[in-house]
């Protein structure tokens, strides 16, 4: 499945630039099924006990066409895109597929989905309210539908053994990635941002244990490196989708280096384990519950946990001199959120900049000026505090 | 009626009454037996647009950081919660803003606590949570949670199977704690029997609006989508008294009126279309105008003929709980396409239908979501084409009136090509 001969780390960024090629080639060897599973909270595990793939599907970087008649302009890149894929048969590697979250702009291109395609299609709906009374008792009636579904889409039973295989396995995997990460809080430069994102990326995408041998011996092959004196910035946002590597590279470029991150590509995908020490389907549902806390999303509805609070204790943990939010244009969660961190990064003192990002077109010029700008002002700000 | 009601709103504080501010269903006929007042934020902006006054409360949204590509619903609560909270503070150091310029927008009096309970759109209950962190975290707040009836199983439906079952169930549950929660805001018994009789007269003012659209298939039709567009307020948020039920009353008595009589709601009447949307707030007079001058009867549509208590004979008026959580799920943007083809086609038959227009909805995604895919439907199982314009529910910057011009043109040159190839 994966190229033996090429370097680890080059083969997870092929496999995270072509996630098809990956299942295909995975399909095929093992005679499997693999399911198309949509962002961000499914609960992968389940599918692996049943014996199948299940795949975070990617944007793809191909133009949207036909999907233009299926979803109008103004969804978010992802969506749209989604809903060009399904139009035009890239989807069809997939047996089936799955999704937990309801976010409108989703559901609308998880329905072209469905519409244009003759998979089965499962939407069980984790509630976002996620502090109520009744959320646990909802949250374990969707983990036990998904494992009932997963089965009936296998024609096999899925055990507690085999859940809680699965669980240590996906543990495995989120550790192993969340110690490359505490690394580079920690002052490693090893990987560029790009790098990393392939990391998380190509996770979401291949088999688990075959994942973790690759990135093992990506972090052996690789060549060791401190963090040089760039400005420190922390990257804030992106859901759902992966932003350009290139626009990680651009900023980069400008003479920044990222030192920690909340994107969904990144630190808030493998921030939480499932606990191993109660019963699976359980755990699973804690998992959900524990993963808003770890790294809050807007996306969820909990009074007591605050996604700003959240960035301004990594900014400090990290020593960030700054915050890039990398927002997908039309992405209504993260609009409504945006002015909560604006307002805390400004009384903090945290310079901060806000890039929006579209499927199509990335201004990479307009985008360096900008973070050069933010750049110079932090510059200032420490010559003024030297 | 409507201008009492929010004159209403606006002195509630001086008349001691407690306020809850509540987004998406109507779940209003809690609250008035509860003895509140209470503030739609959805009906309010759309207020506020439909009066050319909505644009002080975005600019403040804006200035506080709101992308202008976000719900304008939400955008222009948010900067009415905004104004809100700055009018309090003002008040509370005597400082004096511009508030006398940003009357309307800032009247809202503050919530003594938030309600929400969205169906179909996601943005609904994160909307409600920024209102919540915008006012301090200090106003309590209620969640209903409402599933999105996906249509997972092949019996499931428009209200059957088991998906519709469970969900119906399992909303009633969470109203009968809301309910909970009222009685700890007010910090008195729910009157139950206040319940039954503001259900009562919802059922029959519902099922009165019912009967009288139901005459509206008549051709030509005695009164037009835009008329009823202008009963909404009514239908949903209004208190509900015999008054109600008078009003609906008379609204059926005057189609009776205008069929026996021969008038026709559009001179006229060529061409019989269906609305699909969310309403353009901005434009209402504008578009049925538009509209009637091309000789087009906007017949129905998805807001009007699908929401709003639609389903009178769900409610059982004994013991309202479960009918009116029913119709909390019933809400227009909470269907899968499959659910949304069959509404939308069923109607466009009943109705003889010659055109669909949609309405793209620029910031309400809600809305929009299965439009192209409902077109397609139209097209392919009825043979009915359709046309899309961009506008906005509550942001006249998105309105585009000379596209809508021109396809509306072209559409009627092709339905007047086909029906002379079929008379040939």
């Amino acid at each position: 499945m994966t190229q033996p001969s090429a370097g680890a780390l080059s083969t997870l960024i092929e496999i995270a630039e072509n996630p098809t090629g990956y299942v295909t080639r995975w399909k095929t060897a093992t005679g499997g099924k693999a399911i198309g599973a949509f962002p961000m909270n499914f609960p992968a595990e389940i599918a692996h006990a049943a014996g199948v793939l299940s795949v975070v599907v990617q944007e793809s970087r191909e133009p949207i066409t036909s999907g233009r008649n299926l979803l109008t302009e103004f969804y978010c890149g992802y969506t749209r895109n989604l809903a060009d894929q399904a139009a035009r048969g890239r989807l069809d590697v997939y047996d089936g597929f799955f999704l937990a979250d309801h976010c409108i702009q989703l559901l609308g291109a998880v329905d072209v989905v469905r519409e244009e395609g003759n998979r089965p299609v499962y939407f069980g709906q984790l509630m976002a309210s996620m502090g109520d009374p009744w959320t646990r008792t909802a949250v374990d009636g969707k983990m036990l539908s998904f494992r009932e579904e997963l089965a009936e889409f296998t024609g096999r039973t899925i055990g507690d053994a085999d859940l809680a295989r699965s669980i240590r396995l996906f543990n495995e995997n989120r550790r192993l990635l969340r110690s490359v990460f505490d690394a580079r809080r920690a002052g490693d430069a090893t990987f560029t941002s790009a790098e990393l994102q392939a990391l998380v990326k190509s996770s979401m995408v291949m088999d688990k244990e075959e994942h973790t041998a690759l990135v093992r011996r990506a972090l052996a092959e690789a060549r060791a490196a401190r963090r040089d004196g760039r400005i420190r910035l922390h990257l804030s946002g992106h859901f759902c989708h992966a932003p350009r590597p290139e626009l990680l590279r651009a900023i980069e470029d400008c003479g920044a280096i990222v030192v920690d991150d909340d994107l969904f590509h990144g630190t808030r995908y493998i921030s939480t384990d499932v606990r191993e020490d109660v019963e699976p389907l359980a755990a699973l549902s804690q998992w959900y519950l524990d993963r808003n806390v770890s790294v809050p999303c807007p996306t969820r509805v909990q009074h007591d946990v605050d996604w700003d609070a959240y960035l301004l204790d990594s900014v400090r943990a990290s020593g960030a001199d700054g915050v890039i939010v990398l927002m997908a244009k039309f992405c209504e969660p993260h609009m409504l959120y945006y002015p909560e961190l604006r307002k805390a990064l400004n009384a903090a003192g945290v310079p901060n900049l806000l890039i929006e990002t579209e499927h199509e077109g990335l201004p990479l010029e307009s985008v360096r000026t900008r973070v050069e700008a933010l750049l110079e002002r932090i510059r200032h700000s420490q010559l003024a505090n030297a | 009626m409507v201008a009492d009601y929010w004159e209403n709103v606006f002195t509630a504080r001086e008349r001691g009454q407690q306020v809850v501010w509540y987004n998406g269903s109507a779940v209003n006929p809690i609250f008035q037996a509860a003895g509140l007042e209470w503030c739609h934020g959805e009906a309010f902006s759309a207020r506020l647009a439909a009066q050319q006054l909505e644009k002080p409360a975005q600019l403040a949204a804006e200035e506080y950081g709101y992308i202008g590509e976000l719900c304008s619903y939400a955008r222009t609560h948010l900067g009415c919660a905004v104004l809100t909270q700055q009018a309090r503070s003002e008040d509370q150091t005597g400082v004096v803003g511009l508030i006398d310029q940003q009357e309307l927008a800032s009247r809202l009096p503050a919530p003594d606590f938030f309600v929400n309970a969205y169906a179909g759109c996601s943005t609904g209950q994160q909307w409600d949570e920024i209102s919540y962190r915008v006012f301090g975290k200090e106003v309590p707040i209620f969640n209903v949670s409402l599933p999105f009836l996906w249509g997972n199983k092949p019996d499931s439906g428009y209200l059957r199977g088991r998906e519709w079952d469970e969900a119906s169930q399992y909303v009633a549950r969470q109203l009968h704690d809301l309910i909970a929660f009222v009685e700890s805001m007010t910090g008195r018994p729910f009157d139950w029997d206040a319940l039954r009789e503001a259900m009562t007269y919802i059922k029959r003012a519902s099922e009165l609006r019912r009967e009288a659209m139901e005459l509206c298939k008549a051709a030509p039709t005695p009164a037009t989508y835009w008329d009823w567009i202008a009963s909404i307020a009514h239908i949903n948020f209004l208190p509900a008294t015999q008054e109600l039920v008078d009003y609906f009353q008379a609204v059926k008595d005057e189609i009776v009126k205008r069929l026996e009589s021969g008038i026709p709601g559009v001179q006229n009447e060529r061409y019989r279309f269906y609305f699909d949307g969310i309403m353009n707030w901005n434009k209402l007079g504008w578009l049925a105008k538009k509209f009637a001058a091309h000789d087009v009867a906007m017949v129905c549509g998805r807001y009007t003929h699908n929401a709003f208590w639609q389903e009178p004979h769900l409610i059982d008026t004994d013991d309202p709980i479960l009918g009116m959580a029913q119709h909390y799920l019933l809400c227009p943007t909470n269907h899968g396409t499959k659910t949304l083809k069959y509404l939308t086609n069923r109607d466009c038959e009943e109705y003889g239908v010659d055109g669909i227009v949609f309405h793209a909805s620029r910031t309400c995604r809600a809305f929009t979501n299965p439009q192209h895919l409902l077109a397609k439907a139209a097209q392919r199982e009825l043979g009915i084409p359709s046309m899309f314009f961009e506008g906005d529910v509550a942001d006249a910057s998105f309105y585009k009136d000379e596209i809508l011009e021109s396809r509306l043109v072209a559409m009627l040159e092709t339905i007047d090509l086909r029906r002379s190839r079929a008379t040939a």
